[in-house]
């Protein structure tokens, strides 16, 4: 009797801890994504209800054109930002790592920076700097190219463009996570290398990188699904120009939902890019995970 | 004999800090040589100098007659243990000793061949396939072992190797690491703060002491005979007792000291010039001193009953600690008032820098 009370008391303690945690939970998550799903079976204007059409939204959103642009520019943009983000990210850790004492706290300070910048402001940053007629880089790709570029209006530097962008802000959370792990590989195990006979080359390759592998797999898996949700750095550089290069999946449901008013359609194009990353970045984390393993 | 690790002169400084003021130790072929000392005193310092880990700022070292100072640390033929393994968490057992030798270029068949070696030397065999996190610490020892003596150097390194071990591991490790070295042969130099584990595993200890050398010899030499108070007290468990004293006389090859606490004289074996007046200080250890009446004066406060041996407590009237030691004792003896005596052969006498007076 007075463990059964015992056990009770415990489970109300518990539940007492969770509650605020999981009501918050079904309140701004559970509850919207349910709606969602539900929202793109119907014809719903973006407020108000609408009528049932079952699978229409779906079938439509297969025989759109723009969807499949976006889909392919999703692709493409992870294309260009993921692994050279995570190289980038890398080589800075390593190179932040052999300094010391102040130095590495400003040098780190410096790359980190753009990090805590808002979206509109580092749009801003590049546009200026990009500006076809007072950019200062502008120069840069003259010599380069041999000519200026309006970079934003021209459908092959578009997405590079944007990619660059997003690597020079977002980059300093990754160098971090890079060099919390560096620091947590003990300095005794390069010691014995040494002795063991190994080149600078082979510490990396043998002793580095595969204890870095969970660190790497970490920011590579946290790099997909934010770049997949790419939104902000298009919609205030391009938005989606020129002829649709740089239209993405979050920008057409922004236009079908605030512009179309159509948010029956927009949540199935919303729900597609969910699901597209629930299932992409859950299996990437798992393959990364069992080659670290192995 | 030929020197396996002759050091010339050796100093280091981090920054503006000396930490080895100019060491020469030379330290025979096949010889097992502990660098022993408290913690901090730079033992760990000047290994890894040897191990080439740490540049040096003055001097020179040499290996199997070779200098080695400039030389990267896989150049010259030394391994080197560590004390928190320092394995290759990634890797299997196996492929952790294979280490050296896949960097090196080795054949497969010869790696395989020489880690199996290496395995059974060490019993490892049934663990190859495992990684460092599923063995036991005692294990991940041996394997760091192994690790060093696939490479077969001409030199053994060990810092601390058995620090982190329990205490039953350690004897046993102890007894290993000297059978180890009888089969393999080969110079080893072992750093601990551990007196026993070197007077236990050593054929010369250096003892140092904020990057001196203090004294270099055989444990028993160290132990009879220590130049000075450090070394005397550094080395025995229990340590030696130490007796502030007054020169009161002497002549024929003894002088006569009256101690400052309890005014008890004793006759101490001494050659040199002894000055009446002069403050020496008295060495005598626990198992040298005898009960009598007519001894320093002393109470029993505590006895440690290990049955065949026993360690008497005693305090002196200021209440400073005393240690005798005690065979077959079976009276009860705490609060008794005792006398404290010894023989003058075995008496040790250390002027007040601490240095040995003969
Ligand atoms: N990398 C270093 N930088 C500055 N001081 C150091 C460094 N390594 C060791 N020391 C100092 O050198 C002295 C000896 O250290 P160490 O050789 O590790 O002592 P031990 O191994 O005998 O305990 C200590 O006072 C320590 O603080
Ligand atoms: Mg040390």
């Amino acid at each position: 009797m007075a463990t059964k009370n015992k056990t009770l008391r415990r489970n109300l303690i518990a539940l007492s801890l969770i509650a605020p945690f999981t009501l918050t939970f079904l309140l701004v998550f559970a509850w919207p994504t349910y709606k969602v799903i539900q929202l793109s079976f119907t014809d719903a204007p973006l407020i108000g209800a609408g009528e049932w059409v079952g699978l229409d939204n779906y079938r439509d959103l297969l025989g759109d054109r723009l969807f499949w642009i976006a889909l392919k520019n999703n692709g493409y943009f992870l294309l260009l930002t993921i692994i050279p983000t995570t190289a980038i990210a890398l080589a800075i850790a390593l190179a932040v790592n052999r300094l010391k004492g102040w130095v590495q706290a400003l040098i780190l300070a410096v790359f980190f920076l753009p990090y805590i910048l808002p979206v509109s402001v580092v749009t801003l940053i590049w546009a200026w700097m990009l500006d076809f007629q007072f950019g200062i880089l502008q120069p840069v790709i003259e010599f380069f190219v041999g000519e200026r570029v309006a970079v934003f209006r021209d459908p092959y530097w578009v997405m590079p463009m944007i990619a660059v962008v997003t690597i020079w802000w977002t980059n300093g959370f990754n160098v971090l996570l890079f060099l919390a792990g560096l620091r947590n590989i003990p300095q005794e195990l390069y010691e014995a290398a040494a002795l063991d006979g190994a080149t600078p080359r082979q510490k990396f390759l043998r002793v580095t990188w595969p204890l870095l592998w969970p660190v790497t797999a970490l920011v590579l898996t946290l790099q997909l699904i934010l770049q997949l949700k790419l939104f902000d750095q298009v919609y205030l550089l391009s938005q989606g120009g020129p002829f649709n290069t740089s239209q993405v999946l979050l920008l057409l449901v922004y236009r079908e939902a605030f512009q179309q008013n159509d948010g029956g359609y927009a949540s199935a194009v919303a729900l597609v890019l969910f699901v597209i990353i629930m299932v992409v970045s859950i299996l990437q984390f798992q393959l990364l995970r069992i080659r670290g393993k192995r | 004999m030929t020197t396996g690790v002759s050091l010339k002169n050796v100093r280091k400084s981090f920054g503006s800090v000396d930490v080895i003021h100019d060491v020469s130790i030379d330290i025979p072929k096949g010889d097992f040589a502990v660098f022993v000392g408290p913690s901090g005193c730079g033992k760990s310092t000047l290994l890894r100098m040897i191990a080439g880990l740490e540049d040096t700022s003055g001097g020179r070292i040499e290996i199997d007659g070779k200098d080695v100072t400039e030389e990267e640390p896989a150049d010259r033929g030394v391994a080197m243990v560590f004390q928190n393994y320092a394995l290759y968490p990634h890797l299997t057992v196996f492929d952790n000793m294979a280490f050296s030798l896949r960097l090196a270029g080795a054949k497969k068949d010869v790696i395989r061949e020489k880690v199996a070696e290496a395995a059974r030397i060490l019993q490892l065999t049934d663990h190859l396939a495992k990684r460092p996190a599923n063995l036991s610490g005692g294990q991940r020892q041996r394997v760091a072992i192994g690790r060093a003596i696939v490479r077969q150097p001409s030199v053994f390194l060990f810092d601390e190797p058995l620090s982190n071990l329990d205490a039953e591991l350690r004897v046993q490790m102890r007894l290993e690491l000297a059978r180890l070295h009888r089969e393999l042969g080969a110079t080893m130099i072992y750093v601990t703060h551990d007196q026993v584990e070197a007077m236990t595993l050593a054929n010369d200890i250096f003892v140092l002491r904020d990057g001196w050398v203090q004294q270099a010899g055989t444990p028993l030499t160290l132990y009879d005979d220590p130049d000075n108070r450090f070394v005397g007290g550094f080395i025995g468990s229990p340590a030696m007792n130490f007796f502030e004293a007054e020169v009161t006389g002497g002549g024929d090859g003894v002088m006569q000291a009256r101690t400052r606490i309890g005014q008890h004289t004793f006759t101490a074996r001494h050659t040199g010039a002894a000055p009446e007046g002069r403050t020496v200080t008295l060495g005598i250890r626990p198992e040298h001193i005898a009960l009598a009446e007519d001894g320093l004066r002393a109470k029993v406060d505590m006895v440690e009953q290990l049955g065949g041996v026993s360690y008497l407590h005693v305090k002196l009237e200021d209440g400073s600690n005393v240690v005798v030691e005690r065979h077959g004792l079976r009276e009860a003896l705490e609060g008794h008032t005792v006398g404290l005596t010894a023989e003058p052969d075995d008496i040790l006498v250390f002027d007040p820098e601490g240095r040995r007076l003969r």
